[in-house]
């Protein structure tokens, strides 16, 4: 559910930040800029999302990963109504021994669920919107290609959602997508995980933009300054 | 676990006016959506003259029930919702299902194809199901075996995110994240979902790990 007296703070503070409404004064300066180098994110790829899953083993491979015994909320799998960017932003960047992986969920920083229920049963997601042009769910001797996989080229991959979007540079991501489970876990420079320097580079680079941000918000970084 | 109750010992110690601003500065910096037009050079529109719409993975879902294990893969979308789905017969999409705990073997590689009939209705035929399982019929439809069910359908786009505040901020340089906006509101996507008995596909507590992949015929579109 979305926080109504959150909303309308939110809604405050867009305005002043976009420029709108009377206030004539001239903006703030912006803070200085953080020092380009220093940080050591390695700190966040090991530390735990859940018990005996890093960080760095939620990443490589790009695969879901479930525990059954454990109830299905991600990176514990992905459930319908798990706030997936809220989340995914407080393990990479929070100390999570400082801070709740729901931090940021709990503000929330995106939207806090989806604009349509959904259904409690199969098949789970909600009916589409509006009256788009359906498949009357008729027919019969349906012919389908019956080639084998080797006919075939790979366009797309998807295990964990938003990493490749944000961590995995963009010259890169054909690769990366073309990649399997096994060349994501073969051995690349300095014997690491293929990906992972690639993927610390980004998150080395992101955090050193972020961090700025982060301290004023009273937030403490799993990164560590070097 | 650090996973804590809501409103945990945080609460009182963070500064919800901090909180508040760095929810647009977070935002915008980093994260467009979660596959959506991933490989953008296969298929964004701003960076491929002749994207692979159908074949964009958009999301996938993998969560239990007290009885079943429920997967679903998105693809081809978000979209108006006028637009009718994407049942493109020379795509293969697939649900990589590791149940040992060890994601270098795939216990079971689903695979979904899609296909017409003589009058033009659409169908789909899921293979590599538990217990040598195919299923296979119309879309739109809930078709069942061995207590396996499968639906391949439009569906209101399940993924909730403020992308377009992060383009407009990206672009014009003015902060308009805005957690009530939702980009893949009001929009729609092609979606499949599967539902099997849990004591059909786990092995024991070990991990279960999920994939997916879109495969094109012969070549790059």
């Amino acid at each position: 559910m979305r926080s109504v007296g959150i909303a309308l703070a939110a809604a405050a503070l867009l305005s002043s930040c976009s420029g709108g409404g009377n206030d004539s004064s001239p903006p703030p300066p912006p803070p200085p800029p953080p020092a380009a180098t220093g940080f050591d994110v390695n700190p966040c790829l090991t530390q735990f999302v859940l018990p005996g899953r890093t960080v760095a083993i939620e990443v490589v491979p790009d695969t879901l990963t479930l525990d059954l015994s454990r109830p299905a909320l991600f990176p514990n799998g992905r459930a319908l109504t798990d706030p997936v960017i809220d989340l995914t932003l407080a393990f990479l960047f929070l100390d999570l021994q400082q801070h709740p992986i729901d931090t940021l969920a709990r503000i929330p920083l995106g939207p806090a669920s989806n604009d349509r229920p959904f259904r409690p049963a199969f098949p789970y997601l909600a009916a589409p919107q509006g009256n788009p042009p359906l498949d009357g769910g008729a027919g019969q001797n349906f012919q389908f290609r019956t080639d084998p996989l080797s006919d075939y080229v790979t366009v797309d991959r998807t295990g964990m959602p938003a990493l490749a979007t944000a961590l995995i540079p963009g010259p890169d991501r054909n690769e990366y997508n073309d990649d399997t489970v096994t060349d994501d876990l073969s051995a690349g420079a300095n014997g690491e995980f293929k990906w992972v320097p690639a993927l610390r580079g980004s998150l080395r680079a992101l955090t050193t933009a972020l961090a700025d941000d982060f301290q004023r918000a009273g937030l403490t970084m799993c990164a560590r300054r070097g | 676990m650090f996973i804590s109750p809501l409103f945990g010992r945080l609460a009182a110690a963070i500064s919800l006016v901090g909180i508040i601003g760095l929810a647009g500065v977070l935002s915008l910096r980093t994260l467009g959506a979660a596959d959506h037009l991933d490989p953008p050079l296969r298929t964004d529109p701003n960076a491929d003259t002749n994207p692979d719409k159908a074949a964009d993975i958009a999301d996938i879902y993998l969560f239990q029930t007290a009885n079943d294990l429920i997967m679903a893969v998105t693809f081809g979308g978000p979209q108006a919702t006028t637009l009718p789905a994407s049942y493109d017969p020379d795509l293969v999409y697939t649900l990589q299902v590791s149940n040992d705990g060890d994601p270098l073997t795939t216990e079971f590689p689903i695979q979904i194809r899609f296909g017409l009939d003589a009058s033009g209705n659409a169908g789909v035929r899921v293979t590599g199901l538990p217990g040598g399982v195919t299923i296979e019929g119309p879309v739109e439809t809930d078709l069942s075996a061995n207590g396996i069910t499968v639906r391949a359908g439009l569906f209101d786009d399940p993924f909730f995110f403020d992308s377009q505040g992060f383009r407009e901020t990206r672009s014009s340089g003015n902060l308009a994240f805005n957690n009530q906006r939702d980009f893949f509101g009001s929009q729609n996507i092609t979606a499949v979902v599967v539902e099997i008995p849990l004591d059909q596909v786990r092995d024991g507590n070990k991990l279960i790990d999920l994939w997916s992949e879109a495969f094109r015929f012969g070549v790059q579109i």
